[in-house]
C-alpha cells in the first residue's frame, strides 16, 4: 500500500504550515499523519444521503438563542500597552519583522 | 482529614459563616501542594528522579502570593459582613489553556512560554468574582493536543495520583489531578472530545462538558472552535454543579454563548432519578479502530470490569426509579473519531497560524534572513509534535483540491452523530431518553509512554466521549468503581442541549446511592 | 496593425464608516493616531479571543448591497481565509466566501457619448481590514491599528473596455458611497481601495486571456495612469511574440513604474472553511426591507430626474448630484423659489458652491439655508436689490444667521429706485464734474459708465440701475 501522503506532498504541506523539519521528525510526522488517513478513510463508509447538511456546532442556534450582534460603540482597549509588550521586537510602538522578499519586474 | 478533604460546596458555606478562613482554606491547599505535587512543569527539566515519578505534578505555574490577597479580600468581604460569592475562599486551579491577566498563559507550549495575557477569559473571571481562589495554572497536553497530558512542553508532566506510573489522562489532566489529590477543590478545564471528562475518568474526580455555548469560549485558547468547551472538574456531583452555576451563561465576547438562562442547578439538585429514562447502548459498549497494519476496521470489546461499572451503575439507578432502557442504537459512534480527525485538525491548524513569532510568544534565536525563514525556524522551534501533527494533517484534509473528499465528508458524518442523539432523546421518538448512560473511557489510566507516541490509540481513548463533542450536548463523567489494577473507571451520562440539571440530578442520585459502597472509601496513593 | 480591446475588472475595498471595528470594540478611524494605540486582544489575535459581529458593519453592508440591486441574503455565513502576512495577526483573514452578505448587482455607467455601460458586480462580501505595514531600511514596521476595520470588497465582472471606463467607474462608486452615507471614500486615505485586473485581446475576439492584477492604486489618477501602463506593456508583450503571464504587480505612483510582486501560480491555498467563531448571519424579511426601504434615490437616477423634471443641462444636473447634501439643497431651494430652477442651478454653481468650497464644508452644513437662497432670488427679482447686493446678502446670512429680508431692512440695502432720490444724486454729480458733462455731450458717450458709477458710488450701490440709467440718460441730454 502506498502512502496517501508522499514525501513530495509532506513536503508542500510543511510548506503551507510554515515549517521546517529534520529528516527523522519529518518521517515520523508523516507516517502519523499516514496512519490518521486510515482511520478517516473510514467515513467514507458511512453512506450520507444527499440531504444530510454540513454540521456546524452541533447545537442548533434559534432566534431566541443566538447572541445577537454587537451594537457599534467605542469601548477603547485600557491597556494596548500591554499587548505591545508582548512583541519580540518593538521600535517606536511599532512591531518589527524581517522583510518580505520582494521582486523587480523591469 | 485537612480542610481540603472538604467539599467546595461546605468550604464555601464555612467561609460565608465565618467558620473559616480563606486564608485558612489556601494555606491548607498550599501545603498540600507543597506535599505531593513535587517541582512544577518547566521547559527545562532535565532528568526526572525517582522523586519525580512519586508526585502529581499537576502545576505550571503556582501563583500563591495572587490567591493570597484573593482570599484576604474574601475574608474582608465576610468580616465586614459584605456579600461573597457562591465560591467564596474554594481553592481553584485553571487549565493553562486560559488567559488570566497578568499570568503566564503557556496552552503548555514553548510557543508560548513567554506569553503573559492582558486579559482576563470570561470564565475564569465569573469565577473569581463568585469567590474562588485562584491558585494558579495547571498543566495539561500542548495545546490540549492529546489525552495522557504527556505531551506538555513543561516537564515533568501530570500524574496519577492514584498511581503514579500512570497519565491522568488528558488533556486536562493537570487539573483533574489536582482536583483528586486535594490540591484544588475545583478545576477549570475544557473538553474538545473528551479532555474533561476521560481524565476526570482516570482519576475518579466528576468532569462536565457542558452544552456547546453554556460557558463562554472567551479567553479559552482554542483549539476545535467548533466542539471546545469549558468546564468544571471536582471532586463531587454537587461541587461541579455549583462550578457550573458560577461560570455559565452568555457573554457579549461570545458570539456562540447561547442566551439560554442558567437554572439554578443546586435547587434541583436532589430530585431524584424517578421516572427519568435512562438509556443504554450496545454502541458505546465497544470500540472499534483500525488495525495499524490494514487499516481494516476492528471491533473490540469493552474489558468486562468498565461494562460491569456502567450496568452497576443502571442498576443502582433502577433501584431508585429509573427506568432503563436497553439497547438504544447510537450507530454512528464508530465514526466519531475518524470524523474528530478531520474536522478538529481543520479548525486546530487554522488557530494555530497565529503563532509566527511576530506579536508575542516565542520567536526563533537562531539567524533568518526573510519573513518565511523567521516563521518556519519559529514554528518548527516553537511547536511540539502534537501540534505539528494537527496542523499538518488540517493542511491537507482543507486544501482546495481535498476539503470535499474529506472535510465535507466529516462535517456530514458529524451530522448523523448529532441525529444518533435526537432519535434518542426525541420526546416524540422511540427511545424518549433524558439521559444516555456509558463508561466514559475504554480502559483505565494506562501506564506513562505506554501509547504516547502513537497518535492514533491515543486519539481512540475518547472514542466513547467524542460523540458529545459532534453533538453539542452535554455530558458528564463520575466515578462508577474501582477496577482489579486500583484505579477508577468513570461512567458518563449524555442529555439533550442545555439539560445539565438531569446530568446533576443522575450524578447525584448515583453517588448518594452508592457513598456506603467499599470502592468510595479508596483514596489515591498520594494521599494514603 | 492589430487592435486590441481592454478587459478591465475592477476589484474594490470599502472601508465602512462605522464608529467601531467589525469584530471589537476598538475605533474604526484611527487615521492620525500613534501606531498600535487603538488595538485589543481581539483585533491583534491574541490567544483566545473571538469575534463578535458589529451591527453597523452589516447595516451598512446591506445598504451598499441595495444600492448595488445586489440581493441581500438572509442567511450568510463568514470564513476564514488562512495565509501568513504580519499584518494578518489571527493568521487569518475573516471573510465570506461563497453565501456573502450580497449577491449579484450591478452599476449602471452613463457614459459620455449618452450610452450606459453596465458593470455586473460578481462579488460582494463582508470582511476585515488587515493592519499596515512599512518598510524601511531592510525593516518592516507593523501597525495593527487598522486590523478589523469593517470593509466591504466588491469585485466587478471583466465589464470595463479602457482605462477611463474604469476610472469612470470608481468616481460614481464615490459618490454613491458617499450618497449613502456608508463610506467616506477617501482614496488618499485608503477608505477606497481598487485592484484592477487587466488583460487584452484583439478586437473581434470573445475570449479572456490571462490577465494581470494591479495593486496598490490609490487614486483615481493612478489607476487611469496604471492601466495604461500596463495595457502597453502586455501590447509589448505580445507584439514581441511572448505571452502575458499571471502576475500580480505593484503600482509605484511617484516613478510611474509597476513592480512584480508574486506569481499567480505559487499562489497560497486559502483553505476557506467557515468561521466557527460566528454564528451563520440571519436577517429578517423586515429587516431586509427596511434597508431596501431606507435606500434614498440615488444619484444617477436623481440626475437623470433633475434633467427631466427641471430641464437642467447635463452639466448642471451632473454638478448638482455630485454629492447629496448639494442635490438636496438644489431640490429644497427650487421648492422654496418655485420659479425657474434654472435659475436657482446658476445661483448654486456660482455662489452657494463657491461659499462652501471657501468655507470647506458641504452644503447641509451652511448657515444659508436653501430658503434663505430663494429669498435672496425672490428680492432680485421683486427688484428690492441688484444681483452684486444679492451676493453681498448671501454672504452676510451666512455670517449673521439672520434672514435675508431682515438684513435688507436692518442694513437699508434697499435698492434706491425712487426717483426724486436719484435725481437728487445725479444732480449733485453733475454739477461736480462740469468737465466729464462736455466731454460726454462732445461726444465721448463711453463715459456713460463712468457716471453710472459715480451714481452707484453716491447710492452705496443701492441705485435700481435701470431708473438709474432712464435717469442719468435724460439728465445727461439736458433732458432733467
Amino acid at each position: 500500500m502506498t502512502d496517501e501522503i508522499s514525501p513530495d506532498l509532506f513536503e508542500h504541506l510543511v510548506d503551507l504550515a510554515a515549517f521546517a523539519f529534520d529528516p527523522e521528525e519529518a518521517e515520523y510526522l508523516r507516517r502519523e499523519l499516514n496512519n490518521q488517513l486510515k482511520a478517516i478513510h473510514q467515513l467514507e463508509n458511512v453512506p450520507l444521503a444527499d440531504d444530510v447538511p454540513l454540521a456546524s456546532h452541533g447545537v442548533t442556534y434559534t432566534a431566541e438563542t443566538r447572541a445577537g450582534l454587537r451594537p457599534d460603540n467605542w469601548a477603547p482597549c485600557e491597556n494596548p500597552d500591554e499587548i505591545l509588550a508582548q512583541a519580540p521586537q518593538v521600535e517606536n510602538r511599532y512591531i518589527i519583522v524581517p522583510d518580505i522578499p520582494h521582486t523587480k519586474l523591469d | 482529614m485537612t480542610l481540603m478533604d472538604q467539599s467546595a460546596f461546605i468550604t464555601a458555606q464555612k467561609v460565608k459563616a465565618g467558620e473559616r478562613s480563606a486564608v485558612e482554606v489556601l494555606e491548607s491547599a498550599l501545603e498540600r501542594i507543597a506535599v505531593v505535587d513535587g517541582r512544577p512543569g518547566s521547559l527545562d527539566y532535565g532528568e526526572l528522579t525517582d522523586e519525580d515519578k512519586a508526585k502529581v505534578h499537576a502545576f505550571i505555574t503556582l501563583t500563591a502570593d495572587r490567591a493570597r490577597q484573593q482570599a484576604e479580600a474574601v475574608d474582608a468581604k465576610v468580616r465586614a459582613g459584605e456579600a461573597v460569592g457562591p465560591l467564596a475562599g474554594v481553592p481553584l486551579s485553571v487549565k493553562d489553556i486560559f488567559t488570566v491577566k497578568g499570568m503566564p498563559s503557556t496552552a503548555a507550549s514553548r510557543i508560548l512560554a513567554t506569553f503573559t495575557a492582558p486579559y482576563t477569559a470570561t470564565a475564569v473571571q465569573r469565577l473569581e468574582a463568585a469567590g474562588a481562589i485562584n491558585l494558579g495554572k495547571v498543566n495539561l497536553d500542548e495545546f490540549t493536543y492529546g489525552s495522557s497530558s504527556e505531551s506538555s512542553a513543561f516537564q515533568p508532566s501530570p500524574r496519577n495520583p492514584w498511581d503514579t506510573s500512570r497519565v491522568p489522562g488528558g488533556s486536562s489532566g493537570g487539573s483533574t489531578a489536582s482536583v483528586a489529590a486535594g490540591e484544588a477543590l475545583l478545576s477549570l478545564g475544557t473538553d474538545t472530545a473528551g479532555s474533561i471528562r476521560q481524565p476526570a475518568a482516570f482519576c475518579g474526580v466528576v468532569g462536565v462538558k457542558p452544552t456547546y455555548g453554556r460557558v463562554s469560549r472567551y479567553g479559552l485558547i482554542a483549539f476545535g472552535s467548533s466542539l471546545d468547551c469549558p468546564g468544571p472538574v471536582a471532586a463531587n456531583v454537587r461541587d461541579a454543579a455549583l462550578m457550573l452555576g458560577a461560570m455559565a451563561g452568555a457573554d457579549p465576547h461570545d458570539s456562540t454563548a447561547a442566551k439560554v438562562p442558567v437554572p439554578d442547578y443546586l435547587a434541583s439538585l436532589e430530585q431524584g432519578v424517578q421516572g427519568m429514562r435512562i438509556g443504554l447502548s450496545p454502541d458505546y459498549m465497544k470500540i472499534t479502530f483500525p488495525d495499524a497494519e490494514t487499516g481494516e476496521l476492528v471491533e473490540q470489546d469493552l474489558p468486562e470490569e468498565i461494562k460491569a461499572a456502567t450496568l452497576h451503575a443502571a442498576e443502582v439507578l433502577a433501584r431508585l426509579g429509573a427506568e432503563i432502557v436497553e439497547d438504544v442504537p447510537m450507530p454512528h459512534t464508530a465514526y466519531g473519531i475518524p470524523a474528530y480527525f478531520v474536522i478538529s485538525r481543520v479548525e486546530a491548524a487554522s488557530n494555530l497560524h497565529r503563532y509566527d513569532g511576530v506579536k508575542y510568544g516565542y520567536r526563533t534565536q537562531s539567524d533568518y534572513h526573510d519573513l518565511n525563514e523567521m516563521y518556519r525556524k519559529t514554528r518548527a522551534e516553537g511547536f511540539g509534535l502534537q501540534p505539528k501533527l494537527r496542523i499538518l494533517m488540517g493542511m491537507y484534509v482543507s486544501a482546495a483540491q481535498y476539503a470535499e473528499q474529506y472535510y465535507a465528508r466529516a462535517l456530514r458524518v458529524r451530522s448523523l452523530l448529532r441525529s444518533d442523539f435526537d432519535a434518542a432523546f426525541d420526546p416524540a421518538g422511540a427511545y424518549k431518553l433524558d439521559a444516555l448512560l456509558t463508561p466514559t473511557t475504554p480502559t483505565t489510566a494506562f501506564k506513562m509512554a505506554d501509547v504516547y507516541g502513537d497518535s492514533v490509540l491515543m486519539q481512540y481513548a475518547d472514542q466513547l466521549t467524542v460523540p458529545a463533542n459532534h453533538a453539542g450536548i452535554p455530558g458528564l463523567s463520575l466515578p462508577g468503581g474501582i477496577a482489579s489494577d486500583g484505579l477508577p473507571i468513570g461512567v458518563q451520562f449524555l442529555a439533550p442541549d442545555f439539560a445539565e440539571e438531569t446530568l446533576f440530578r443522575a450524578g447525584q442520585a448515583f453517588e448518594t446511592a452508592t457513598a456506603a459502597e467499599a470502592w468510595r472509601k479508596i483514596k489515591p496513593e498520594v494521599l494514603r | 496593425m492589430t487592435e486590441y480591446e481592454v478587459i478591465i475588472g475592477l476589484e474594490t475595498h470599502i472601508q465602512l464608516n462605522t464608529t467601531t471595528k467589525i469584530f471589537c470594540a476598538c475605533k474604526a478611524d484611527s487615521w492620525e493616531d500613534e501606531p498600535n494605540t487603538n488595538i485589543c486582544p481581539v483585533c491583534t489575535g491574541l490567544p483566545g479571543v473571538l469575534p463578535v459581529l458589529n451591527e453597523a458593519a452589516v447595516e451598512k453592508g446591506a445598504l451598499l448591497a441595495a444600492a448595488m440591486h445586489s440581493e441581500i441574503r438572509l442567511t450568510s455565513f463568514f470564513d476564514r481565509k488562512n495565509y501568513f502576512y504580519p499584518d494578518l495577526p489571527k493568521g487569518y483573514q475573516i471573510s465570506q466566501f461563497d453565501l456573502a452578505l450580497g449577491k449579484g448587482g450591478y452599476l449602471d455607467l452613463p457614459m459620455p457619448d449618452g450610452s450606459v455601460r453596465r458593470v455586473n458586480i460578481e462579488k460582494m462580501h463582508l470582511e476585515e481590514d488587515a493592519g499596515k505595514t512599512k518598510y524601511e531600511h531592510g525593516v518592516r514596521y507593523v501597525d495593527f491599528n487598522r486590523c478589523g476595520v469593517p470593509l466591504v470588497e466588491m469585485v466587478t465582472g471583466p465589464d470595463l473596455r479602457s482605462a477611463d471606463e474604469a476610472a469612470q467607474y470608481l468616481i460614481r462608486l464615490r459618490q454613491l458611497l458617499r450618497w449613502i452615507g456608508i463610506s467616506e471614500a477617501n482614496m488618499e486615505k485608503g477608505h477606497l481601495r481598487c485592484d484592477a485586473n487587466v488583460s487584452i485581446r484583439t478586437v473581434g475576439s470573445t475570449v479572456l486571456n490571462t490577465k494581470t492584477e494591479i495593486k496598490n492604486v490609490n487614486s483615481i489618477e493612478a489607476v487611469r495612469a496604471a492601466i495604461l501602463k500596463e495595457v502597453e506593456r502586455q501590447i509589448e508583450v505580445v507584439e514581441s511574440g511572448g505571452r502575458v503571464e499571471a502576475w500580480t504587480l505593484d503600482w509605484d505612483d511617484a516613478k510611474g513604474k509597476l513592480t512584480k510582486m508574486r506569481s499567480k501560480e505559487t499562489e497560497a491555498d486559502y483553505r476557506y472553511f467557515r468561521e466557527p467563531d460566528l454564528l451563520p448571519l440571519e436577517l429578517t424579511e423586515a429587516w431586509r426591507e427596511g434597508v431596501i426601504a431606507s435606500l434614498p434615490e440615488l444619484p444617477l437616477a436623481r440626475r437623470a430626474r433633475f434633467r427631466r423634471e427641471f430641464d437642467l443641462p447635463e452639466y448642471d444636473a451632473d454638478i448638482l448630484t455630485s454629492d447629496r447634501p448639494i442635490s438636496d439643497y438644489y431640490e429644497a431651494a427650487v421648492s422654496a423659489y418655485g420659479g425657474d430652477p434654472k435659475v436657482v442651478s446658476n445661483w448654486i454653481m456660482n455662489e452657494v458652491l463657491r461659499m462652501q468650497n471657501d468655507l470647506g464644508v458641504s452644503a447641509d452644513e451652511l448657515v444659508l439655508k436653501p430658503q434663505d437662497l430663494a429669498e435672496a432670488i425672490r428680492l432680485v427679482e421683486a427688484g428690492m436689490i441688484n444681483n452684486a447686493t444679492a451676493k453681498s446678502l448671501l454672504v452676510k446670512v451666512q455670517e449673521s444667521g439672520k434672514s435675508p429680508v431682515r438684513i435688507v431692512e436692518e442694513e437699508g440695502l434697499a435698492q434706491v429706485s425712487d426717483d426724486s432720490a436719484l435725481q437728487a444724486a445725479i444732480d449733485k454729480i453733475l454739477a461736480a464734474n462740469p468737465d466729464e458733462v462736455a466731454s460726454y455731450r462732445g461726444g465721448k458717450e463711453g463715459l456713460f459708465g463712468w457716471f453710472m458709477g459715480q451714481v452707484m458710488r453716491e447710492t452705496r450701490g443701492k441705485a435700481d440701475p435701470k431708473a438709474s440709467r432712464e435717469l442719468l440718460q435724460k439728465a445727461l441730454r439736458g433732458e432733467g
